[in-house]
């Protein structure tokens, strides 16, 4: 056993409203920067769409992620021969045009402009050539465009989905879409850190974040191609490669990452998890219906008395070992067992987890007689002459999963590498809750009813509160349990504090990154 | 000069007012020299002498007595069309002369008039004293250096002082030390047997070949430049039995043509695997584009 420890988050989609606050404090933070105009290491898509950049989980285009080769796994787009045969020429890499050409716009024309007959226009320029442009795409230029034959129906997540239940996705009124926020995984097999020929990535020892190293990249961008949620984008102007970085000055710091601390649906989780290297490559090279199940294996119990003794062999400090305990990433992932890590098929242990949206709410139309219930309207109101009522409150709980309008199988193909079960299995978790709270609070549904539902998946009515407590009601240190830093441990790991005492402290900073090698 | 001047007068009474004439030309131009002399100086002493025997060209002295007056302004003017125009004594010349055509002289007719008189007067002179043979320059013995020196001058290895150019862009040399020079102009290899020390120093000095004359316009070589480069020359024309560099000949093309197919097909290939458009051409293509 080699307990590590890692700062992990969960998402819980069901929340997110697609707001993309969390993106704009991120490019405020970090991307607002020539040559980074058009990364964006949080992105929230909608879905079904394609993405940013389009098409990202089509590893047949953009070859990101490990394949399984036997017992072993190998890159599927880099590594040792292949990265150095495609090391001056990656076809696989994608071209801005994947993405999309950043722009601003002349304000000052709307100011400086003289008095004329027209209105004066803000011409759209681009950021990369600096002239006039016609905009042809931005990073969420499918925003809440379900349906669309562009996006939604060419969303790479449909293809084990009959042509009939495609269909039925793009119906006019049964059309759905949720949110998906992405940020880095901060994977604990990242297929970024392998590919990387200057061997400039790496992963932090004493939390896990992922990071590149700017005074050694080389701008090979193999990470680029190799991450296969491409969430490592090249700086054309430093000719470095750059990613999220989990807002570590932040953490550090005690602070939750920018992302997480402006998001308005309070859908963001972070705590610490301690996990087992030793197992790494065992999962990560495991068959495709185990690899989840195998990856929550891994996640270890902070409370058991073996996994502190290795941690604390490892070094990890015991600030951190509290921080695993109270943990909410660890009670939504691991005890509750809610959230599901994102294409588990590409096998990087991605370390984000989701907990998958039950919305759009399911329910069924029944006919009622609305006669008495409009006589009670008044003069100005507004009457529709309908005699049915959109109806949550169905006798057949479980139903309505297999109606919904985004079929399982969907996703499944996002959340749970295929395996249907296993999503359904969270949906259903989502749902009893629901029920349950809904007998607390409304009491139309019986008591007797509500304790079925929670016995169906394997909640009691303490969990099922809890559950609910930390989803609507968990205030700012329940949903961010940042451990202290101790970053003076990690610094004498790598120097001898010693060296530079008594000759620091005071000067100038070094200068940012400039392109060359 | 002026002594000279005065013994055509003496001997050559009939030319007497045509001499007043000039004369009254060199007090216009406020020169001491003769016109004629210095028109010859100019343009022709490169090649010709007169009574100094001949250099590249045959030496002129008493070439009124072996052509007519008409005959000879004609071959000043344009020997070339002379040439090809079938007259026999200009062929012979020709074919005399190595095959070395005369360049077409930009002269006006008086400017040929008094060159002929000129020439007419110093051969009459070098009959009988022999005074107008070019001064001799005290020989000067050619050294290793200057061979080194006139081989990277070939080469271009050394600039020329005034900047003219190489003589390897245009010229060859079969050569151990010379690796592939120009094909634009003569081989030079056996150029020294062919026309002498002199001959090829009067050449370099001023050439009398339309091109080069315009390569070197303004760039003219220096002294010693020149024996360099003739030392260069005469040692590789002596030696040309021992050299024998390797000659790629079309070999060399051959292969740089077969050598860029590879190249090409090779990434070509590539290119094969390379994504041809981005993700989201489709829709790019289908949206309106200012113009």
């Amino acid at each position: 056993m080699d307990i590590r420890s890692q700062i992990s988050m969960v998402f819980h989609l069901d929340k997110c409203i697609g707001c993309h606050t969390c993106s704009v404090a991120c490019k405020n933070i970090w991307t607002d920067r020539k040559g980074a105009e058009y990364m964006w290491w949080n992105n929230v898509e909608t879905k079904p769409g394609t993405g940013y950049p389009g098409k990202w989980e089509d590893q047949d285009i953009y070859k990101g992620g490990w394949e399984k080769k036997g017992n072993d796994i190998k890159l599927k787009g880099a590594g040792k021969k292949k990265g150095l045969s495609n090391i001056f020429h990656n076809p696989h890499m994608p071209v801005i045009d994947d993405y999309y050409e950043p722009f601003t716009y002349k304000y000052l024309d709307l100011i400086e402009s003289p008095e004329v007959d027209d209105q004066p226009t803000a011409r759209p320029v681009s950021l990369i050539t600096g002239k006039p442009m016609d905009i042809k795409m931005g990073p969420n230029w499918d925003d809440d465009l379900s349906g669309t034959p562009d996006y939604a129906r060419n969303d790479v997540n449909l293809k084990n989905l009959s042509p009939a239940e495609q269909q039925a996705m793009f119906q006019l009124e049964k059309m759905a879409f949720f949110y998906l926020p992405r940020i880095c995984n901060h994977c604990l097999n990242p297929a970024c850190v392998a590919s990387c020929p200057s061997g400039a990535i790496y992963k932090r020892g004493e939390d896990g974040i992922v990071l590149i190293n700017q005074k050694v990249c080389r701008a090979w961008r193999m990470c680029v191609t190799a991450c296969p949620y491409k969430k490592s984008y090249y700086n054309w102007h430093t000719g470095k490669s750059e990613k999220c970085i989990l807002c570590y000055p932040r953490i550090e710091a005690g602070y939750a990452p920018a992302c997480m601390h402006s998001c308005v649906g309070r859908i963001r989780y972070l705590g610490v998890m301690l996990y087992d290297a030793d197992q790494i490559h065992d999962i990560a090279s495991a068959d495709k219906d185990k690899l989840i199940d195998k990856q929550l294996d891994m996640l270890m119990d902070p409370f058991d008395p073996e996994v502190i003794e290795s941690a604390k062999k490892n070094g990890i400090a015991d600030s951190t070992i509290k921080a695993a305990q109270k943990s909410p990433v660890y009670k939504f992932v691991k005890e509750w067992g809610m959230a599901l890590p994102l294409h588990a098929e590409f096998r990087t242990l991605p370390m984000l987890f989701y907990v998958p949206p039950m919305l759009p709410v399911m329910a069924s139309i029944t006919n009622v007689d609305n006669t008495e219930q409009s006589k009670k309207l008044g003069d100005i109101s507004k009457f529709w002459p309908d005699n049915w009522l959109y109806d949550t409150s169905t006798e057949e709980f479980w139903g309505t999963i297999e109606q919904a309008r985004l079929p399982i199988q969907y996703m499944a193909n996002l959340f749970s590498a295929g395996n249907t079960e296993m999503v359904k299995l969270r949906i259903m978790k989502l749902m009893a809750i629901r029920i349950h709270r809904r007998w607390k609070t409304v009491g139309d549904i019986s008591e007797e009813k509500a304790r079925q539902v929670l016995k169906d998946v394997g909640l009691t009515q303490e969990t099922a509160d809890a559950i609910y407590y930390l989803t609507s009601l968990a205030k700012f240190d329940d949903r961010f349990v940042i451990p202290a830093a101790h970053r003076e441990h990690a610094i004498e790991m790598m120097e001898n504090t010693g060296d530079v005492k008594g000759s620091t402290g005071f000067g100038f900073k070094q200068d940012t990154a400039k392109r060359g090698l | 000069m002026i002594t000279g001047f005065s013994t055509i007068r003496r001997r050559f009474p009939v030319l007497g007012v045509l001499t007043i004439f000039l004369c009254i030309g060199s007090i216009q131009n406020a020169s001491a020299a003769d016109p004629g002399e210095q028109v010859f100086q100019n343009n022709c002493a490169g090649c010709h002498s007169v009574g100094g025997g001949a250099l590249v060209g045959p030496d002129l002295a008493g070439v009124h007595d072996r052509r007519s007056q008409a005959w000879l302004e004609g071959f000043i003017k344009s020997s070339q069309s002379m040439i090809n125009g079938g007259d026999p004594d200009a062929n012979a010349l020709y074919k005399k002369f190595n095959q070395i055509r005369m360049p077409d002289m930009s002269l006006t007719d008086g400017q040929i008039t008094e060159v002929l008189v000129y020439i007419k007067a110093a051969g009459a002179t070098t009959g009988t004293t022999g005074a107008q043979k070019p001064a001799k320059k005290p020989q000067k013995v050619a050294t290793k250096e200057d061979l080194t020196r006139g081989q990277n001058l070939f080469q271009g290895k050394l600039r020329f002082e005034n900047n003219g150019p190489t003589c390897i862009s245009c010229h060859n040399v079969t050569n151990d030390a010379v690796i592939g020079g120009g094909v634009l102009a003569k081989e030079l290899t056996r150029v020294f047997s062919k026309m002498g020390g002199t001959g090829v120093r009067a050449i370099l000095g001023r050439a009398p070949f339309p091109v080069m004359e315009a390569a070197y316009k303004d760039k003219p070589l220096t002294e010693t430049e020149i024996f360099s480069l003739v030392t260069f020359l005469q040692d590789a024309d002596e030696q040309h039995a021992y050299h024998n560099p390797r000659d790629y000949g079309k070999g060399l093309l051959l292969s740089g043509v077969i050598g860029a197919f590879i190249l090409f097909v090779f990434y070509s290939l590539l290119w094969l695997r390379r994504r041809k458009d981005s993700v989201n051409q489709k829709i790019y293509d289908r949206q309106v584009k200012s113009t």
